[in-house]
């Protein structure tokens, strides 16, 4: 059959757009004031769509339960784990990490667990939302 | 070739070219329009994985196979703990084994539908690209909800998996396998009975079954070409052998092995198909038990570094046949030797035997058709500019540490 | 069972060629019986997968570094092989060669890997080249000598495969000498100047 793709493709042309128009429904004028009023709450972004389950995101850490036993550390592919000497708890540095969620299966307290919070880039590798402490 | 007449020109393809997905470079020797010779240059995207593997423990490498190649994240773990498993002795539990199955062959419907947009692109046809694309973007979701993230699965541990398939999770199978078996019979019209798709590519890029014996081609590019070469059929690995795996060779559909480029798209979509039921059959069929030999991460780690031996890991990608070797000398954590031969490695060769006597324009669909992956076939250097971190691990820890104080001050 | 395919025509000796499929303790006295006590060890590996626990074959050979070639054309003659991948262990005095071969695939269950390790002295790093027999065998054999520094005698093709021109020559990074980590420290360290610079 010489045209088996123009029926998908004329279906296409009234079907709704697959795409999920994220973080903005239109492009803005001006990106940087668009991302200024987003970070002061004046405009709120069209949301991403949502994670299943399970999903490994940023992680979070309980400092409090932390016994500081470097498992952890020992288990890190990536070694963005490090050790505090003096206070005996291990810092995170989520630039490196490749969220495979290893140290959150060794660690014996479950002090270490995975959120779902994706929006993570940052021009700063050491900026203060990708330091885990 | 007579140089005095200059009758012959060189062709250089490559390493970045808008043609070829990952950098590789072709030289070739052309006559008029066509090739009459074929070089082929690698090594573009080194990244010493095998090298900084040997330098960390069993657990690390896992993660560090994953990132071999984007597409086999499961297939390169999973060779590799097999043969930890089988140097090392470790059973795997059978629920284990199944759910190994499910995500293997859910790999193997997203790689072989990446592959098959490339396919049509590469051939001018972009609105198959996003049919297929479409419908892989759902094996994604899939893939995301079953293991927490869409491309790294993160799913595999030396002697079993690391999260099951919970029964609420099973609907949700159910109903996006649904979706393929009905999206299945739309591709597989518009692949093979287009005649768009038959002008391109029978009778193009032709293998023949000596050639793909004598140059060690592997998956769909030796079964296109008639050899019956299959790991999950010859040495059933995981649950394969309870869940009878039958060659897809193109004779299944069209009664003829013919080696071409049309042939190679009839045996990847056959397989689609294929996996769709196994994945069906495995969810079905699934025992219950553990899904980890040792759930405690230290001891199978202190188990893994008192034991001496060596063993190979073989699984089927996508792609062909992945062979991981692996050695530990019982004294150290770190292996002694981690030896990596991913599938395009053995698919090199026989470029040269389908490139020749083809046109400049069948280039990349001919290139295109052995489903090729540079990142999985490079992997060895000493140096790589920007991923400097995966060499020694203390001195770099110790680096980063001053970086991020120089930085923070 | 894939047919014989031999490139070339068999040496001298040709092989009676058995029809049959032998099982892995066949295939191991087949060999002993050729090469008696130049094969210096063998051993059968049977592991089971799955729930109802079907056996796979692994079998590994150790043999000596001057029956090699003549081991290969008895191989190629028993059944023509697959050559998956050679890989190499630097074990100090001698460096050893493990070639994974399968051999019997096209049938449910019947594939045997055979794996064959061939060490060869580090002061002289030689080994025949196999691609006359299978010549897929080209890919991993010069990876082999760029990154063992082993010298493939009569390899068709001996150009640097994956290391680029620059890499320094006699530098082998698999090995695990004090000499070449010394020399790849020098690598690294350059780097990390070039870096600071910036």
């Amino acid at each position: 059959m010489r045209f088996s793709m123009l029926g998908p493709v004329f279906k296409q042309m009234f079907k709704k757009p697959w795409t999920n128009k994220f973080p903005a429904k239109y492009q803005p004028n001006n990106t940087t004031k668009y991302l200024a009023d987003v970070a002061s709450g004046k405009i709120k972004i069209n949301p991403p769509v949502p994670t299943p389950d399970g999903f490994r995101g940023k992680i979070k850490y309980d400092k409090e339960k932390c016994i500081g036993c470097k498992l952890c550390i020992k288990v890190c592919p990536c070694n963005a784990i490090e050790f505090k000497e003096n206070e005996k708890k291990i810092k995170v540095y989520l630039a490196r990490c490749c969220f495979c969620s290893q140290c959150n299966d060794i660690c014996p307290v479950s002090c270490l667990s995975m959120s779902d919070e994706f929006l993570l880039s940052d021009a700063d590798p050491y900026s203060k939302d990708l330091i885990v402490e | 070739m007579s140089q005095i007449t200059k009758t012959t020109y060189q062709l250089p393809i490559g390493p970045i070219h808008p043609a070829l997905k990952e950098p590789v470079m072709f030289k070739f020797e052309i006559d008029g329009e066509k090739i009459i010779a074929v070089d082929v240059e690698l090594g573009h995207v080194h990244r010493a994985i095998e090298w900084t593997g040997m330098r960390r423990n069993p657990i690390q490498i896992i993660y560090l196979a994953e990132r071999i190649c984007g597409i086999c994240s499961f297939v390169h773990p999973m060779a590799y703990c097999r043969a930890v498993e089988n140097a090392c002795n470790i059973q795997v539990p059978e629920r284990a084994d199944y759910l190994r199955v499910v995500h293997g062959e859910l790999e193997r419907i997203a790689s072989h539908l990446l592959w098959a947009g490339v396919a049509a692109h590469e051939i001018g046809f972009d609105t198959v690209l996003f049919l297929t694309w479409e419908m892989r973007e759902k094996v994604l979701d899939l893939i995301e909800y079953l293991t927490g993230n869409r491309v790294t699965k993160a799913i595999l541990m030396i002697g079993g998996v690391r999260r099951d398939i919970k029964p609420e999770n099973i609907p949700k199978i159910k109903e996006t396998l649904e979706y393929f078996k009905e999206n299945y019979k739309k591709l597989s019209h518009v692949f093979l009975d287009d005649k768009t798709f038959k002008m391109r590519s029978q009778g193009c890029g032709i293998l023949t079954y000596e050639d793909a014996l004598r140059l060690c081609a592997v998956g769909p590019t030796t079964r296109a070409s008639g050899v019956k070469k299959d790991v999950r059929v010859d040495q059933p690995y995981a649950a394969y052998s309870d869940l009878d795996v039958d060659y897809m060779t193109p004779d299944k559909r069209t009664g003829e092995i013919n080696g071409d480029v049309y042939d190679r798209i009839i045996v990847r979509l056959l397989e689609v198909k294929q996996s769709i039921e196994l994945i069906e059959r495995a969810v079905d069929q699934m025992p219950t038990g553990d899904i980890m030999s040792e759930p405690k991460i230290p001891k199978l780690l202190n188990y893994i570094k008192k034991t001496a031996g060596e063993g190979i890991g073989r699984d089927e990608a996508p792609r062909g046949e992945v062979i991981h070797y692996i050695k530990f000398d019982g004294v150290n954590e770190q292996p002694f030797t981690w030896k990596v031969r991913a599938s395009t490695y053995a698919n090199i060769l026989p470029w040269i035997p389908m490139l020749k006597g083809q046109q400049i324009a069948d280039i990349s669909i001919v290139a295109a058709s052995t489903d090729p992956c540079m990142s999985c076939t490079n992997r060895v250097t000493i140096i790589d500019k920007n991923k400097k971190y995966m060499l020694d691990k203390e001195q770099l820890h110790k680096l980063s540490v001053e970086k991020t104080r120089r930085l923070m001050r | 069972m894939p047919e014989k395919k031999t490139k070339k025509k068999p040496a001298e000796k040709t092989v009676e060629t058995p029809n049959k499929q032998l099982s892995p303790e066949e295939i191991v006295t087949y060999f002993k019986d050729k090469f008696t006590t130049k094969i210096k060890s063998a051993e059968i590996k049977k592991r089971a997968t799955g729930s109802k626990k079907k056996e796979f074959v692994n079998i590994w050979m150790k043999i000596d570094k001057s029956i090699f070639k003549n081991f290969i054309e008895h191989l190629c003659n028993l059944t023509y092989p697959h050559l998956a991948v050679c890989s190499g262990n630097d074990l100090g005095n001698q460096i050893e060669l493990v070639y994974s071969f399968s051999i019997y695939y096209g049938k449910h269950l019947q594939e045997i890997s055979l794996n064959v390790g061939v060490e060869v002295p580090k002061s002289k790093p030689e080994i025949e080249t196999i691609c006359d027999w299978i010549p897929g065998a080209l890919i991993t054999e010069r990876e082999k000598q760029e990154m063992l520094g082993i010298k493939i005698i009569g390899i068709p093709d001996s150009r640097r495969l994956f290391l680029p021109d620059d890499f320094p020559k006699n530098v082998y990074p698999w090995r695990k000498d004090e000499q070449t980590k010394k020399e790849i420290e020098k690598l690294y360290k350059n780097l990390h100047e070039g870096a600071k610079k910036k």
